[in-house]
């Protein structure tokens, strides 16, 4: 078994920080990427989803997006990486809540996560699943006390 | 319990999203109203975005009506599905003209159709628009008259009208 020593283990999580950060803030620029070039799509799988009052769709659909865009360079470039840590998980919370509630009614929809309006997607479970991890790794990220680098505004 | 500080950042995160999105929404050519058309009883879902080619007028929203044109016999049926949920079942007499292959295929389809052969365009229903884009390109095309048959195959089939294999 490999014994780290305390400074070690300091180096490694200051890197997983790093890591994590990068690709969760690589994920969300991604996946908006696909949506602010097709809003009228993205408001389809939106649509889609079955939840949301017919009202409401069009400003989820504009917003969600930027939310997404804005919080990924925040968390890559490490302007108030904690802030922007705080509204992808916010994010990632609600995402799990509607697929959730989605796959224990059995629900057919498209998810829009990063191809609005494609008809192969993958499984709910596996769109579950793959949220709850980036939100673990959020929290992590999220509670880290340590120095964070590559940072531009703490 | 979290920072004051944490959250002062993210609502300026929220902040600069909510500016940025509404600004880039209003002058893209791509953006969407701020309230769409998501209600199936009144025509076509869509997000009305200012390139949207849904429009209200060219719909018929009575299923009876688009029976009544195909009993007329004058109107030709255009199904915009792709060419397998075609071959599953279509209106008696409809032609497949897919929106994926349009280019492919518009050449053919003028030559077969003259430009005042009236058309009525269909796909799977209200949460399907590519009737719309189908009709909207055979109009710039020069064709006279086109019509969406909103409710599509499903419910043509369910009513127990004419159809084909």
């Amino acid at each position: 078994m490999i014994r780290h020593t305390n400074s070690n283990s300091r180096g490694i999580s200051v890197f997983l920080e790093l890591g994590l950060r990068w690709l969760i803030g690589g994920v969300f620029i991604y996946a908006s990427v696909t949506k602010i070039g097709q809003p009228a799509l993205f408001a389809k799988s939106v649509y889609s989803y079955g939840l949301f009052p017919g009202f409401l769709i069009n400003i989820i659909s504009i917003i969600v997006p930027y939310l997404e865009l804005l919080s990924g360079l925040f968390l890559i470039s490490g302007v108030y990486p904690r802030g922007a840590m705080l509204v992808v998980n916010t994010l990632l919370v609600l995402f799990i809540l509607f697929l959730s509630v989605n796959f224990i009614r059995g629900h057919q929809f498209d998810c829009g996560c990063f191809n609005p309006g494609e008809n192969v997607e993958k499984p709910t479970l596996f769109l579950l699943l793959r949220d709850i991890v980036y939100l673990i790794s959020g929290i992590y990220v999220f509670l880290f006390q340590g120095k964070r680098i590559f940072c531009l505004m703490r | 319990m979290i920072e004051r500080n944490i959250v002062k950042e993210a609502a300026v995160i929220i902040g600069l999203s909510l500016i940025t999105a509404f600004i880039i929404n209003f002058i893209s050519p791509r953006g969407i109203a701020l309230v769409g058309q998501w209600d199936p009883s009144k025509g076509v879902v869509s997000a009305r975005a200012k390139n949207s080619v849904v429009v209200a007028e060219r719909e018929i929203h009575d299923i009876t009506e688009a029976k009544a044109i195909f009993d007329g016999g004058t109107s030709l049926f255009v199904d915009a599905r792709s060419h397998e949920e075609y071959l599953g079942g279509h209106v008696q007499g409809a032609v497949s003209f897919p929106v994926s292959s349009y280019e492919a295929s518009i050449a053919t389809f003028i030559e077969k159709n003259s430009l005042s052969t009236p058309l009525i365009v269909y796909c799977s229903g209200r949460e399907c628009d590519d009737s719309h884009i189908l009709a909207a390109l055979l109009l710039e095309e020069g064709y006279q008259s086109v019509r969406v048959m909103v409710d599509g195959y499903p419910l043509w089939l369910s009513k127990g009208f004419p159809v084909e294999k």
